[in-house]
């Protein structure tokens, strides 16, 4: 008799208990649920800035410098315009009066997505540095880095500005 | 031509979209009305339990801020036609501090008590989360846990500088994390959020760091000329996609989670980013101009042979992953420039069963949740950004407003 009922109840439990896929279930009803937890939530995150280390970029300007020219490219481009090969021999030019490193920054304009962007400020950095090389800059004392769409230095929306942030800046190494 | 338009056709039956989205199956959600007991009104609070319940795809939730008496199990007449109620009272006078009460809508028995108290005031959002889930969890629904998981994303403040920030998934929640030079492509390390990856341009080439949000304890991963960027971690935690461009050249590795070795999986002379494992991690998805335009690809890891997986746009530039679901955006405009619209695909791994997620505005920066169902994503409409989840199943859809600074990378 007492296994029949713990049977019983076993079973019914099991169908009371059981979800019904996405009709409402139903509950037990009236049991106790009394619970306080939540503590996943009480640890609270670290807040830093970073210029207290000195940071690399903030102490950098937004264009070219020390004499450079900049090297503007069309629409998702990364190849060297016959216009911007003047910009070319007058950087070589630069370069070569200086015995400091150059740093070649690649920006993009903000029609593109995080990566995606960044690879192409890459590619866009790595020609600029192509073409220093092949008129005799020695590629060990350049570097090259992309910021993507982070270094704007013009935000109207229109075509001529958009131009303006698909460059490739240098300037020396400090 | 027949299956072209076969296939058009089938792309738009399937299309959803946050604005013309038709709320289907609501016979099959259950019914709730939610009555706020608290001694404070709260209508912020109450809208984030009714985000919460509408994007949970399981629960038809009364739009009405109900009030009353929160220890009365008395039930309004009105709220008898619902099959449950939410009785809640939230007191913030010192901390957070929740208690809920589910009832039967028709008897009015309390079915689940639950109270909940943290120090914190901004974290209120976390609660109203935990306690949809709770309530989703005991009426034995599929888990909708994502709702209690961080986001993280990088903003720009001005040119050069960014910061990251630590949000809830309604960005109700907010607190900045790294402010102060140029910090970007935040990625959680480890399911349980302790720990990120991020992109730090404090040096002179990129540099990869993995910080424990809690200790602030960082450690240098690797750096890279040119760009680094933690694209996707595995599923234990113990590797990582990372593209990088050691001789000048973008492309994607694996490395161990600690940075101790690495391997090179695309080798493309072009441009090959946002890495992401498929396929019980056998594989990576990842966009690729290798057909002279950002489009999705899929690569064996230890293997050789690429594969196309979209076969449509002409402007496919970013991907995520979730075993073997798919989702990528897409440009659908031909303009160079101004409002160009792009659109979220779902697909999978193979390239079957493509459909569109949206069909409006610019969408962008799509990320699956922790369990695949949902997808997030920015939206951009006129001079309007938010974020968007999609519930894959339910299709229900939801967007936050987001405020005016451009959010350059997010992970959830």
């Amino acid at each position: 008799m007492i296994k029949k009922m713990i049977l019983t109840t076993a079973v019914l439990s099991l169908v009371l208990l059981t979800g019904c896929g996405q009709t409402a279930p139903e509950l037990k009803e009236g049991s106790n649920n009394n619970i306080t937890d939540a503590s996943a939530l009480t640890g609270d995150a670290v807040s830093i800035n970073e210029n207290t280390y000195g940071n690399e970029s903030s102490s950098m300007g937004n264009s070219s410098s020390d004499g450079f020219q900049s090297v503007y490219f069309g629409f998702g481009d990364y190849g060297i315009s016959s216009g911007m090969e003047s910009a070319i021999s007058r950087n070589v030019s630069v370069a070569g009066q200086s015995s400091k490193k150059l740093k070649i920054e690649g920006n993009c304009d903000e029609f593109g997505t995080d990566e995606y962007n960044y690879a192409l400020g890459l590619k866009r950095a790595k020609v600029v540095k192509d073409a220093l090389e092949s008129q005799g800059i020695s590629p060990s004392k350049m570097v090259i880095v992309s910021y993507g769409e982070s270094n704007p230095i013009c935000s109207s929306p229109t075509d001529s500005c958009y131009g303006k942030n698909r460059r490739v800046d240098l300037r020396l190494i400090k | 031509m027949r299956y072209i338009l076969l296939l058009l056709l089938s792309l738009n039956l399937f299309a959803v979209d946050a604005k013309l989205r038709i709320e289907t199956d609501v016979e099959h959600r259950t019914r709730i009305a939610l009555v706020d007991g608290s001694s404070v009104v709260n209508t912020k609070f109450f809208k984030m339990l009714l985000s919460d319940f509408k994007i949970s795809g399981h629960f038809l939730a009364d739009s009405t801020q109900h009030k009353e008496d929160f220890s009365s199990n008395f039930i309004a007449p009105a709220l008898k036609s619902k099959e449950y109620v939410l009785k809640y009272k939230l007191d913030q006078t010192s901390g957070t501090k929740l208690i809920i009460r589910l009832l039967k809508a028709s008897s009015g028995k309390e079915l689940f008590k639950k109270s909940y108290a943290i120090p914190s005031h901004a974290k209120a959002p976390f609660l109203a989360h935990k306690a949809v889930s709770d309530v989703n969890n005991i009426l034995k629904y599929p888990s909708v846990s994502w709702l209690n998981r961080y986001v993280v994303f990088a903003r720009y403040t001005s040119a050069k500088q960014s910061e990251i920030i630590l949000a809830d998934y309604t960005f109700n929640y907010q607190k900045t994390l790294i402010r102060g030079g140029l910090n970007l492509f935040p990625k959680w390390a480890d399911p349980k959020q302790q720990s990120l990856y991020y992109t730090s341009y404090a040096g002179v080439i990129p540099a990869l760091y993995k910080m424990n949000i809690y200790s602030g304890s960082k450690r240098k991963i690797a750096s890279s000329e040119g760009m680094i960027v933690c694209s996707d971690v595995n599923r234990n935690g113990s590797k990582i996609l990372v593209t990088m461009a050691p001789q000048a050249q973008a492309d994607i590795y694996e490395m161990s989670a600690s940075g101790g070795s690495k391997k090179r999986i695309t080798t493309f002379s072009g441009i090959d980013v946002n890495g992401k494992y498929v396929d019980n991690d056998s594989r990576i998805v990842f966009v690729s101009n290798r057909l002279g335009y950002a489009n999705i690809f899929k690569k064996p890891i230890n293997g050789r042979g690429v594969s196309q997986v979209v076969y449509h746009g002409k402007n496919n530039n970013a991907v995520d992953a979730y075993g073997s679901k798919v989702v990528y955006s897409s440009r659908v405009s031909k303009n160079s420039f101004g409002n160009n619209a792009f659109n979220l695909y779902l697909t999978s791994s193979n390239g079957s069963g493509s459909r569109p997620l949206t069909t409006t505005g610019t969408n962008q920066f799509p990320h699956f949740s922790s369990d695949g169902s949902v997808v997030q994503y920015i939206k951009h409409r006129g001079n309007s950004s938010s974020i968007g989840y999609i519930n894959l199943k339910s299709k229900q859809s939801i967007l936050f407003p987001l405020g005016g600074k451009k959010i350059q990378s997010i992970d959830w």
